[in-house]
């Protein structure tokens, strides 16, 4: 039986990240794989278990959100005690999805790219990724309660199936998935999350031109 | 002002920055964060819930943050990872949101956040002794995607043992 190990780098556990790792698990394990979820933040002082799951594994999947614009810092942490053993890395497939709150592919494409120039110093095979926009509305509710969720469900399908046949996953599955919209939409959004975003300072108190609680800090006392 | 975050590079490219500009009396604070603990943002969304506009979790960004707020540009010295920021760079860079503007604009055609605190300028100095086929690329389209969502100006310098000397002329060129 083929095994593979999902990495959760998300901090939370229960998001949208999460929910993506799940989909894929369950795929998997439907494709006969035996197939292990981790969670990075919990076991972060301690990876040597995930680090033998690693070794057992063929193929390797990151799960992440996009903190601005790619993966969280704590991944280039992982990715630094990986190299430092790297004894576990022996030609594995490396597949990777980010998750974010912008719409594009641009926006979060990076993180993708961080982990093919990885696979590529450290014996690992990279085989694509998924890149997901808005995925911060969904806070891991389902992919189809995404504006343009059928095609999404439909190219991250696809990506899924090459994930099990550890085929190499090309870019413009997650390209073709994109939202397409005219710019005047995008400005009618950005209209109606500002408007959500002023009325839930008011109902908080904050007033427009109040002060970041750091700018009050004494600087002479930082 | 300038605020310059430093992480360790074997040319000391932070500190040597750092003290051209001081001789060049541009008003400039040096903030080493190798030296420094910021813990990870937890998306725990304590910032907006609880104490809107300020993390939770006690660290060194308390330290960071009131200077970064009144910073006008933020150089970022950054050993490279793989095209990315090195760990405690990114620990730093993830927080900002922290102080930034929360809502969205239109620019291009494209939805973009605003502003971290007052900073309308970001540099980024990507330093590497040897950097992978296409690392530099990606990091440059790394810190132009950070320009883009902040919208504010920048540029990305790519540092090797080779042109280092040409790059700080040409930063502190573009500081002054």
């Amino acid at each position: 039986m083929k095994k593979a190990v999902i990495i959760n780098l998300s901090p939370r556990k229960k998001g949208t990240s999460r929910m993506l790792a799940n989909r894929c698990q369950n795929y998997l394990i439907e494709q006969n794989y035996l197939v292990e979820i981790f969670h990075l933040y919990p076991n972060i002082k301690d990876l040597k278990p995930l680090f033998e799951v690693i070794n057992e594994s063929q193929t390797i999947l990151m799960v992440g959100p996009c903190y601005i614009d790619t993966y969280p810092a704590d991944t280039v942490y992982l990715l630094e005690e990986l190299q430092k053993n790297n004894e576990v890395l022996h030609g594995q497939n490396l597949y990777g999805i980010i998750q974010g709150g912008m719409p594009y592919v641009h926006t979060h494409e990076s993180g993708l790219k961080m982990l093919e120039l990885f696979a590529q110093e450290n014996n690992l095979s990279y085989k694509g990724g998924f890149v997901i926009g808005m995925g911060a509305m969904l806070n891991g509710q389902p992919l189809d309660k995404l504006i343009n969720g059928k095609k999404v469900e439909k190219y991250f399908s696809l990506f899924m199936e090459h994930l099990a046949k550890e085929e190499s996953s090309p870019a413009s599955l997650y390209n073709e998935a994109q939202l397409k919209m005219p710019g005047m939409v995008y400005w009618l959004m950005a209209k109606a999350m500002n408007r959500k975003i002023d009325k839930f300072r008011q109902e908080k108190g904050i007033e427009d031109h109040q002060k970041n609680p750091y700018e009050e800090l004494d600087l002479s006392q930082s | 002002m300038i605020t310059i975050l430093s992480d360790h590079t074997k040319q000391k490219v932070g500190e040597t920055l750092y003290e051209s500009l001081k001789n060049k009396d541009i008003l400039t604070e040096f903030i080493s964060v190798e030296e420094i603990n910021v813990g990870p943002c937890y998306s725990c969304g304590g910032c907006t819930d609880k104490t809107y506009g300020k993390c939770i979790n006690r660290d060194d960004a308390d330290m960071i943050f009131p200077k970064l707020i009144h910073t006008d540009v933020m150089v970022m010295i950054t050993p490279v990872k793989w095209g990315s920021y090195s760990f405690k760079t990114k620990r730093v860079f993830d927080k900002c949101a922290v102080i930034g503007d929360r809502h969205y604009y239109k620019k291009n055609g494209e939805l973009v956040k605003g502003k971290i605190g007052n900073i309308n300028t970001f540099v980024a100095v990507g330093v590497k002794a040897n950097w992978l086929d296409g690392e530099k690329e990606v990091f440059q389209n790394l810190v132009a995607e950070n320009i883009k969502i902040m919208n504010i100006k920048g540029s990305a310098y790519v540092v090797d043992d080779k042109n280092w000397e040409v790059c700080l002329e040409a930063i502190i060129e573009e500081l002054s």
